[in-house]
């Protein structure tokens, strides 16, 4: 078992890292910025280390400085959580140069997966469903050109290094072709420090499906079924819920039984999740494979009874898949999340500040998972997640009553959050009905307006 | 008491409220105070200040009584006496006071250093990072012990400027 671990992150992920290691009796360690001194994390951790002024570039995102606090702390292993460094190669391989144990899976696959041409063409090998598309990096407009010729209007171009949403532009037409593919090219470059572009068919009216994996360092995976995500703004997840309506039980076998035989080949450890798009025929394709743990992982815990963030402390430690699971893996009811923002409700604005008011709800089937507390900071230098809503029920309909009652008594005052707009959301007789899509936000907020 | 040390008390309890402390007791010889306040939770700042506050009276007369630890040291930690720079680490690693083991000090208390000059080293990830003083002046006092880990921002040394 793992004896010591720096969590290289903040927030609720940070703590729900130390609440994990706690668990299993493994000492913790935080880092942390000059801004989130009095932060929850650091509080419950057994250690804490400033590494850094508030800036992320110069604290939780700078590389010699996490190292070397984990080298004064002495830890085993660190875990880096999501977004930060959790899915950045070059930290994997110091960590490993550093004789410190990266929660994860190794660099290479990291790497490998974090090249999306390189991983649509992984996935495609192993008999993954992949969007039509190009092979690899599409150099110039002109090749651009002749790939949409082949695949068909609309396409869309998207940054090989990138990720969330940026560096990508959608291409309808033969006319628009060349300074799209200039702008998406510019935005990846700005963004990820590379501006090569691939390009896939666009599927107008998808809807997001992600199937979370856990693999062990002794070859064995298994997958955790699937999560669906389609609820987002801006390509920004807002609402996840598990079990997805329009998986069947013989796409969740096909699809599980093809990702365990993908990621064996590929020698995957560790967590990550695999999100497709599925057209209005109900078919799925690749996108892109995270490397990491997700922010919406408690909604397959409340289905399975799988603590993930133990499992991957587990899997780290050397231990098989068969003694981390139960013998046999089941759905169990429906869950739902909904991701707390510290954002206007309607205008998105970023809210920071001193939340002065803060009761959450609590109750049979309801967990919270958030590092704020009254009195406590939003810091403006980081992301707007202050905390997620996740309910349990035992179907669909019970999960969302749920989730309407401890909506309404999810009290912040201080500063703005995004709990109007989800209770607003659960409103809606289309999400009620399960009718949606990527779009539905887009249509929510035109026909609020 | 006399009208002036009402003023000053007041503007005591207001500093005292203001940095959370939870008790507060002064002997000056002519002038004894208890303070107590609701509990609540401290920070570890102000002690100097506090001090400062009061007057002629020394800082070993003055007790302020922290409710609980926080487990960073305070960026804003003042010393006790006024006007001293402090120099804080700008990495995370282990503080090394001298070039290499066995070697003199690269400063001692009572040196003049000059802007820019090494008075220090901080080891991270195996590479050993020069500490430069970034004011000109005297070396009071070195803040941390040879091998010690220590965090960003942390206060290293104190330094009268001039």
């Amino acid at each position: 078992m793992l004896r010591k671990v720096l969590i290289a992150n903040r927030g609720e992920i940070a703590l729900r890292v130390i609440n994990a290691c706690k668990e299993l009796g493994i000492r913790t360690v935080a880092v942390y910025s000059e801004a989130d001194r009095d932060s929850l994390h650091v509080r419950f951790a057994d250690e804490a280390i400033c590494i850094g002024p508030p800036r992320a570039a110069d604290s939780y995102l700078n590389v010699p400085a996490v190292i070397s606090a984990a080298e004064i702390a002495d830890v085993d292993a660190i875990h880096p959580g999501y977004g930060l460094l959790s899915e950045n190669a070059n930290f994997a391989e110091v960590c490993r140069a550093s004789n410190i144990k990266f929660i994860g899976p190794p660099p290479e696959v990291t790497r490998l997966m974090g090249e999306k041409d390189k991983a649509r063409q992984a996935m495609k090998h192993a008999r993954v469903p992949i969007l039509p598309g190009s092979d690899g990096v599409v150099a110039t407009v002109e090749e651009a050109q002749d790939w949409a010729k082949k695949v068909g209007y609309p396409v869309i171009l998207k940054a090989k290094a990138g990720g969330g949403g940026r560096g990508m532009r959608i291409v309808r037409a033969h006319e628009e072709l060349p300074n799209l593919f200039h702008a998406a090219s510019t935005e990846a470059e700005n963004a990820f420090g590379n501006g090569e572009l691939y390009m896939e068919k666009f599927v107008e009216n998808p809807r997001h499906i992600e199937f979370q994996m856990l693999a062990d360092e002794h070859g064995n995976v298994v997958s955790l079924f699937e999560r669906e995500c389609s609820i987002q703004r801006r390509h920004q997840k807002l609402i996840e819920e598990a079990p997805s309506l329009k998986v069947t039980p013989r796409m969740r076998e096909e699809i599980g039984r093809t990702l365990c035989h993908c990621l064996k080949e590929i020698g995957y450890q560790n967590a990550g999740t695999v999100e497709f798009l599925m057209d209005e025929d109900g078919q799925l394709y690749f996108i892109e494979m995270n490397t990491r743990i997700q922010v919406e992982h408690p909604i397959t815990e409340a289905i399975t009874g799988v603590d993930m963030v133990k499992a991957q402390l587990l899997i780290a430690s050397g231990e098989r898949l068969e003694a981390i699971l139960p013998a046999k893996l089941e759905i169990r009811g429906h869950s739902i999340e909904c991701r707390i923002n510290a954002e206007h409700p309607q205008k998105f604005t970023p809210s920071a500040g001193k939340i002065t008011v803060f009761h959450v709800p609590g109750g049979n089937g309801v967990r919270v998972d958030t590092a704020q507390y009254a009195e406590s900071m939003v810091p403006p230098y980081y992301d707007s997640l202050i905390a997620k809503l996740i309910v349990h029920g035992r179907d669909r309909a019970e999960a969302i009553a749920k989730m309407e009652r401890a909506l309404s008594q999810f009290i912040v005052q201080g500063i703005e959050t995004s709990i109007p707009l989800h209770r607003a959301i659960f409103a809606d007789p289309g999400f009620r009905a399960g009718i949606f899509d990527t779009k539905f936000m887009e249509n929510f907020l035109a026909e609020k307006n | 008491m006399k009208a002036q040390d009402i003023a000053d008390l007041k503007q005591l309890i207001e500093f005292l409220k203001e940095y959370k402390v939870a008790e507060f007791d002064l002997d000056r010889g002519d002038l004894k105070i208890r303070l107590k306040f609701n509990p609540t939770e401290a920070s570890s700042a102000g002690l100097a200040d506090l001090a400062r506050l009061i007057g002629s009276a020394p800082p070993a007369a003055a007790h302020a009584a922290i409710s609980q630890p926080t487990p960073a040291p305070a960026l804003q930690a003042v010393d006790p006496e006024a006007g001293l720079h402090l120099l804080k680490s700008p990495i995370v690693g282990t503080f090394y006071g001298s070039p290499s083991p066995g070697a003199a000090p690269f400063v001692a208390p009572g040196d003049h250093v000059a802007k820019g000059q090494v008075i220090g080293v901080v080891e991270a990830m195996k590479l050993m990072n020069e500490i430069e003083s970034d004011v000109s002046g005297e070396i009071v006092k070195c803040l941390v012990s040879n091998g010690q880990p220590i965090e960003f921002g942390q206060p290293l040394f104190t330094i009268r400027q001039g």
